[in-house]
């Protein structure tokens, strides 16, 4: 059995037992669904039905409902998009990555972060259908052999590369979730006794049965999945980024992006991580598995990540002056000093100097700053999108063409609905599914509990 | 021989099974008795009962007629008996002109299937090679206007022609004192009907602008003794100053004057001319002015007569508040092309005009630009005449009247007296198409037809006759006006007839289609005769004008150097799409966005920046930034307009524009005349009454000696502290000094270059790059060696050149006048949506083809850096226009640029290149992401926000929507859906039918046979459209000259739009 260094802080806290956790976890799904459970549940479900009624509006009037003018044709749409898109990187880093290089403590947090991933690229994936004037024809970015004559996709445009990066990314996160959701679905259908969730469990369970063969599998897909998704964390955020890295417009026009939209990626979804599982170990009273340690290595990849952003907003403006290229160097002083700088700006605070603050331990380690900065951080992210988007094209080439966005109510609608379609999902989520990798969580305990590192550290000395 | 060869069917046959036998016996079967099988009584026991029987046949009838539905078809029938003129999908054209007492133009009807749906000029035997404005290029949509009156009214109630014929001539019988008002005729066969009816009533014929030119008239009697209006002939003019007259968009016979000015404005010519503007307002003209002078309207007259001074040497020339230096320039430029000068002015106070006659008799200008043997037709309107009319009016001396052609309800000066007036008229009759605010007050409306439903005469001048002729019969049960006339008059002739019968005293029906000079002329839409009209005239007595005074220039010196200004005046002017307020209801010129303010639907308040900010009024207007509203108190009538700063405006005065606020009492002129909401329903007032586009300011013009003159000397301004949206196409008014975008230079320093390879003169260098290679062969490598941009490519290259057809665009920016015909064009040629005030204020105008208006400003980088301002502030302060700007006017549309950066990003390859060089848009293929336009440079491309033709918001100002106004619609081009992205698309209807055309002909495409909507309407020629694969054409030979140039050539799209440097022809110094 692994060991871990007994002056390590511990992974699980309290007197844990195997039992224990099955219960910590188990226990909320067999339950009745608390009260507080019915009252987010019904608000998120609400805000959703909202969220879906602007939909069908927009939909059914025309692309008009929105702010979107001659001048600036995306904005709040390719903004959610990315932004969602954006979060959903977390959960993939978190699951594949840290699985590649055996970080333990992912274990308490990999499977919420893969759901939120799950839930956040279905969010994002709404965008491009419903920005589109026509969705009924939507199907047509797919290479779809047709009876329309020789009509086929155009493979140059880098909305078509999204299509494949998008679906791909979505397949294959799903499929990497499912698989390791297999023991835990079976733990809670050898613990059901009503037969309807019996039934179904066991159906998801989809006939495991604990053996050591069934281990093995197990740990061997988990590892290739894990080596297939881990180039998706890059090649996802890079595509994307690649919808106006090829584009002919300053601001867009940067070869700098890929790079910049991963990590800031990455960024957002670790904040979206805390926000979430803040609020999750509390209400589920999982404060023994996802503690302080959590938090804190989550912050430190948000420190790094955040620098990196950092540096490549300086970078970017650099390049712009030192191009010499008029239309550049105009598009980043307009960024910052045009009519949309406050948007800028605020990027610049929520992205660049808020996440510097955790190099103070005190802070990083602190469940409430965390919290905190997580949302501005995510608030910061909204609006990198949001300055890369509108403040590029509403004053690009033509000076004649300059013009302004500003949003309207179907716009706000349909981001705040998407939130709400989130944590209605993220809440079903939450009382349906084993929120913590239960097995897994199982293989650390005796390295890494907080009372087997108390019984080593007796028994050694 | 063994012929009886056998063939089985199978096996069965050959072996004779028992089987086999007891088939072929019962090969047709016996049938079952019916009888026999209803009383089976095994029927009873099946599951299926006679119930359940019909159910199931009424469920399969039902589904089978479910199945068979389809959409409602709607049947086109084929001719039975086809015309011969008339092939289904082939256009035909007719020669007809246009005139409304404001606008003189040689049309060509375009019509399909019968129906008209396109106007262009004549361009073979039109005035001016059929030059046209954005007013008659527009008027089409007039013919379909749903507010049209259906028959005749009496007493506001529809009527039959035999009852309100018995009615008026029952009123006219009793009449004693009868009198037609009209517009100026310039109908020799109208003129005869007026006579001949004036003569059967002993009536009284008034003639009355709705924009008076009576003082140039009385101006001219008192110089030359005779009232007229003399021809003018630009393109002779090397020197031009104007004072106030905006002559390229409204004045006088603008849209005759603007090719003439065009011709003047090549710099490769033997000479350019050089224009100087004195205005108050920035007009159109005064944007394409050198040098362009900012007066008040009280000083026009004194700088008339400092202009006389300093010409004639008989005074020192200044005027206070006036450049002394600028009137001198302009009086020196002069005196220096004596005998090809011209000076002009828009007052209509006599005084000024008879300055202004002296100075172009001093220089020479009569027998050269100014042709007084060739008095025009129009503007013979008499303003003391028709204040007398309103005099005996009002005194109750007048009993009938008849009103044709105009509506002095709204458009004269003192509207209130003229309606206390015609209520006191016993029988009043109006000819007016529409119940128009005039028509509405007259007992009897006999709606007279459209102009492409009549027959008529024009002479613009003695010597040539223009034809008008219909191209459809009347949509209503209207009358020609002057049948009506002849027959009230008891002329027993139809006016077709009547009108051959002024040109051949002996013609009969019998001779109607053998005259072949007559068919000639209509096929031409003119001919060459000395009929004119012959205008009664009708002096009326005035004390003050009994007898034609003798030229007194002195007196009229003195006069004009005594009117003063307050400290805030106003000068009233016309835009160049709405004019006199006759279009207010064509949805095409209300969007048709104003060629210096780019604001559409609204008139408003034009005001300086120093003035603005001193009452502390918003002066950046954008989307959800709105005007503020100011009061404007003139003479004792106020008005409530938003303010707009407008550079180029005289601080302490105001411009406001005529032609707004028709219907203010809800008279029925079209659903577009009036104010809609947010979703698209009229908007009212507290009283429920539809509110009107803009406010009237015909009522503050001033009477100047019996002249009404648009402006007024003294006004107040008071801001209201409200706010007012204004929906403007372009928000940002400078270029920024983007000179890839904009190129412009001096004339003398376009000479010192001239013969410059393209590419290499300052004015025009080409786009180069630094490479490592010893470009220049000087031996080393450094930073002289450069590489042109086109030669930098990630592209595989299609062969575009010389292969096939490559269509191209050249536009020169120096002759374009920014007048916006070519947008009208282009928006009625391709469907374009009419999309309202809100849209436009949301910047989402649908225009395939904008124009660019660019001002000038202060500051440059170089400034900038020179001041030690930062780039940010440097770039700020850019964004501000000048004072008194410069302006360049820019048509912009799809620049089809060979390499264009929206067909790589399409998802789903909606828009292509084809392989003529255009980039083209598969509506049906797109799905509407607009990744397109956001990736395109120039921002061209249009998307369908909204279904145009059915969603609600546009229901009022959408001609789709409207079953009869649909019909202009060009059935040739595809009424986009919602969702998809449009563009330009060089009107490739015109390329396919051009190519047919000569695939016909078995020759290749001539160069010019096939022209695009927009190069066909540009009056001055600076849009040509061509084939830049051959090598004859114009637009190569234009392409290749050193003035053109790719607009954002650094980009590397390589566009087949090629632009010209604009060249102005001022001093260096001044630029």
């Amino acid at each position: 059995m692994q060991k871990e260094a007994a002056i390590r802080e511990p992974l699980i806290l309290g007197d844990k037992s195997y039992k224990d956790i099955t219960d910590d976890v188990v226990g909320p799904i067999e339950g009745p669904a608390p009260r507080t459970w019915k009252l987010l549940i019904t608000i998120a479900g609400l805000v959703a039905f909202y969220g879906v009624g602007c939909i069908l509006y927009l939909i059914g009037t025309g692309i008009g409902v929105w702010g979107l003018n001659k001048t600036v044709g995306w904005a709040w749409d390719i903004t959610n998009f990315v932004w969602w898109v954006g979060i959903g990187h977390a959960g993939t880093l978190i699951s594949a990555v840290l699985l590649l290089f055996r970080q333990k403590w992912r274990m308490a947090i990999n499977r919420s972060a893969e759901a939120m991933t799950i839930f956040a690229v279905i969010m994002a994936a709404i965008f491009p259908g419903i920005h589109m004037g026509r969705i009924w024809c939507a199907y047509w970015v797919f290479p779809l052999p047709n009876q329309f004559g020789s009509l086929w996709v155009n493979f140059n445009s880098p909305l078509l590369w999204d299509v494949f990066a998008i679906s791909t990314y979505f397949s294959v996160s799903l499929v990497f979730w499912y698989i390791g959701l297999i023991p835990d679905f079976a733990t809670i259908r050898d613990r059901m006794v009503k037969p309807l969730p019996k039934k179904i469990y066991g159906i998801l369970a989809f006939g495991w049965s604990g053996r050591a063969k069934n281990w093995t599998r197990f740990e061997e897909v988990s590892l290739v999945l894990a080596g297939i998704a881990t180039p998706l964390v890059f090649s996802v955020h890079s595509i994307v980024s690649m919808d106006f890295a090829t584009s002919v417009i300053p601001g867009w026009h940067t070869t700098i992006f890929p790079p910049y939209f991963v990590s800031g990626a990455v960024f957002s979804g670790f904040a979206m991580v805390q926000t979430l599982l803040l609020i999750m170990r509390k209400a589920m009273n999982l404060e023994n598995y996802i503690h302080v340690r959590h938090v804190e290595y989550m912050n430190i990849v948000i420190i790094v990540t955040g620098s990196i952003v950092g540096v490549a907003y300086l970078t970017e403006l650099f390049i712009s002056w030192y191009s010499g290229v008029e239309y550049e160097s105009y598009a980043f002083i307009n960024r910052f000093s045009g009519p949309y700088s406050w948007s800028y700006w605020i990027m610049m605070t929520c992205n660049v100097i808020s996440p510097q603050l955790f190099w103070v331990k005190k802070w990083r380690r602190s469940l409430t700053f965390t919290f905190v900065l997580s949302i501005v951080v995510n608030i910061g992210m909204w609006f990198e999108r949001y300055v890369i988007i509108v403040t590029s094209i509403h004053r690009d080439y033509n000076p004649s063409s300059w013009g302004e966005f500003h949003a309207t109510s179907i716009d706000i609608g349909i981001f705040v609905g998407t939130i709400g379609i989130f944590s209605t999902l993220f809440l079903l989520f939450a009382r349906f599914f084993p929120v913590l990798a239960l097995n897994e969580l199982k293989s650390i305990l005796k390295s890494s509990g907080e009372n087997f590192k108390k019984l080593h550290h007796t028994d050694n000395h | 021989m063994d012929n009886s060869k056998n063939y089985w069917t199978g096996l069965d046959e050959l072996d004779k099974t028992e089987a086999y036998q007891e088939g072929l016996e019962n090969e047709f079967p016996a049938q079952q008795k019916v009888d026999e099988f209803l009383a089976d009584d095994r029927l009873k026991e099946t599951n299926t009962g006679r119930r359940d029987f019909l159910k199931f046949m009424g469920f399969s009838l039902a589904a089978a007629t479910l199945a068979a539905c389809e959409t409602p078809v709607v049947k086109s029938v084929p001719y039975v008996v086809k015309p011969e003129e008339i092939t289904p999908g082939v256009p035909n054209y007719y020669a007809s002109t246009y005139y409304d007492g404001h606008d003189y133009g040689s049309v060509m009807v375009k019509t399909r299937e019968g129906r008209p749906i396109f106007i262009k000029g004549n361009k073979y035997h039109g005035h001016q090679a059929g030059a046209l404005n954005a007013r008659i290029t527009g008027s089409v949509i007039d013919l379909y206007d749903s507010s049209r009156l259906k028959g005749p009214v009496a007493a506001g109630q529809a009527a039959t022609w035999d009852a309100v014929d018995a009615a008026v001539a029952s009123g006219l019988s009793s009449a004693r004192n009868v009198v037609v008002l009209s517009a100026s005729v310039a109908s020799p066969t109208t003129q005869r009907a007026i006579n001949a009816f004036a003569t059967k009533y002993n009536a009284k014929h008034v003639q009355y602008d709705a924009v008076s030119y009576s003082g140039i008239s009385e101006a001219n009697r008192r110089s030359f003794g005779s009232a007229m209006v003399p021809t003018y002939d630009f393109s002779k003019a090397k020197t031009i100053v104007s004072i106030g007259a905006d002559f390229l968009a409204n004045w006088l016979n603008s849209n005759l004057y603007a090719p003439q000015y065009g011709m003047t404005r090549r710099p490769e010519g033997e000479w350019m001319s050089r224009h100087f503007q004195f205005e108050t307002t920035m007009s159109l003209t005064g944007t394409n002015a050198d040098t362009r002078v900012m007066i008040n309207p009280s000083d026009e007259g004194k700088v008339a007569a400092a202009l006389y001074e300093l010409v004639s040497g008989s005074g020192s020339g200044k005027v206070d508040g006036v450049s002394e230096m600028a009137l001198q320039n302009a009086a020196n430029a002069l005196k220096a092309t004596k005998g090809a000068s011209l000076v002009v002015a828009g007052s209509n106070n006599p005084d000024v005009q008879e300055i202004v006659n002296a100075i172009n008799q001093s220089l020479g200008s009569y027998g050269s630009t100014i042709d007084t043997s060739k008095p025009l037709n129009m503007f013979k309107g008499d303003d003391k005449a028709m204040t007398q009319l309103v005099r005996d009016m009002k005194g109750g001396q007048v009993d009938a009247l008849i009103v044709y052609g105009v509506n002095p309800s709204y458009s004269w000066y003192a509207a209130e007296e003229f309606n206390e007036g015609l209520a006191k008229v016993k029988t009043s009759v109006s000819f007016s198409g529409k119940a128009d605010e005039t028509a509405a007050r007259c007992g009897f409306i006999c709606p007279d037809s459209h102009y492409l439903e009549s027959w008529n005469d024009l002479s613009l001048t003695e010597g040539r006759v223009d034809l008008v002729q219909p191209a459809i019969t009347p949509l209503f049960d209207t009358r020609q006006a002057q049948e009506t006339l002849l027959k009230w008059a008891g002329v027993e002739s139809d006016y077709y007839t009547f009108l051959r019968s002024t040109y051949n005293a002996s013609y009969d029906m019998s001779m109607m289609y053998t005259d072949s000079d007559w068919n000639a002329a209509v096929h031409n839409g003119y001919m060459m005769a000395a009929a004119t009209p012959v205008a009664e005239a009708t002096v009326v007595e005035d004390a003050s004008a009994e007898a034609p005074a003798a030229s007194n220039l002195s007196a009229a010196i003195n006069a004009v150097k005594k009117i003063s200004g307050g400290s805030m005046q106003l000068a009233i002017y016309q835009k160049t799409a709405i004019g006199n307020g006759a279009h207010a209801s064509n949805p095409y010129a209300q969007e048709l966005p104003d060629p210096v303010t780019k604001v559409t639907w609204d008139n408003y308040v034009t005001m300086a920046r120093s003035d603005m900010e001193a009452m502390g009024l918003n002066i950046y207007i954008a989307q959800l930034d709105h005007a503020s509203l100011v009061k404007v108190t003139a003479g004792g009538r106020e008005v409530v307009l938003p303010a707009y700063m407008q550079p180029g405006q005289k601080p302490g005065t105001i411009g406001i524009a005529l032609g707004y606020g028709r219907g203010a009492n809800g008279e029925n002129i079209g659903r577009a005349a009036f104010q809609t909401a947010e979703n698209g329903d009229h908007l009212t007032d507290e009283n429920g009454a539809l509110v009107p586009v803009g406010k009237n300011v015909f009522p503050m013009a001033t009477m100047m000696g019996g002249y009404p003159v648009l402006a007024n000397m003294d006004v107040s301004v008071e801001a209201m502290g409200e706010e007012y949206p204004l929906a403007s196409t372009q928000m940002h008014h400078t270029y920024m000094g983007r000179e890839s975008v904009v190129k412009e230079t001096t004339l003398g320093a376009f000479l010192a270059e001239k013969d410059k390879k393209k590419g290499y003169a300052s004015w025009n260098r080409m786009h180069a790059l630094n490479v490592h290679e010893d470009t220049n062969n000087d031996g080393e490598i450094n930073a002289s060696d450069k590489k042109s941009t086109r030669e930098f490519d990630l592209w595989h290259d299609h062969a575009v050149e010389n292969v096939g057809h490559r269509w191209g665009m050249t536009i020169d920016l120096s002759s374009c006048i920014g007048c916006g015909d070519c947008v009208t064009a282009c928006h009625i040629e391709n469907n374009v949506p009419v999309v309202g005030k809100d849209e436009v204020r949301r910047h989402r105008d649908m225009h395939w083809l904008r124009i660019d208006r660019f001002y000038s400003s202060d500051y440059t980088m170089e400034r900038g850096e020179e001041e030690g301002l930062g780039a940010i502030s440097t770039y700020r302060k850019m964004e501000d226009p000048a004072e008194n700007p410069q302006t360049v006017h820019m048509p912009m549309m799809c620049q089809h640029c060979n390499h264009a950066p929206c067909e790589t990003v399409c998802p789903v390859a909606a828009t292509t290149h084809s392989n003529e060089g255009l980039n083209q848009m598969t509506y049906n293929r797109c799905i509407g992401t607009r990744y397109c336009a956001n990736n395109c440079p120039y921002k061209v491309r249009r998307f369908n926000w909204f279904n145009y033709m059915g969603y609600d918001k546009f229901k009022n100002v959408n001609p789709a929507q409207d079953m009869l106004t649909r019909m202009v619609l060009n059935p040739d081009v595809t009424v986009r859906a919602r969702g998809v992205m449009e563009k330009c698309s060089m009107c490739v209807q015109r390329i396919q039918a051009g190519k047919l055309e000569a695939k016909k002909a078995s020759a290749p495409v001539q160069d010019g046979a096939i022209q695009t909507a927009c190069a066909e309407s540009c009056s001055v020629n600076a849009i040509h459209f061509g084939d830049l694969n051959d090598q004859g054409s114009n637009v190569k030979k234009i392409s290749e000259n050193n003035r053109s140039y790719h607009a954002l050539e650094e980009i590397g799209v390589q566009p087949n739009i090629y632009y010209m440097a604009k060249v102005r022809n001022i001093e260096d110094q001044e630029a």
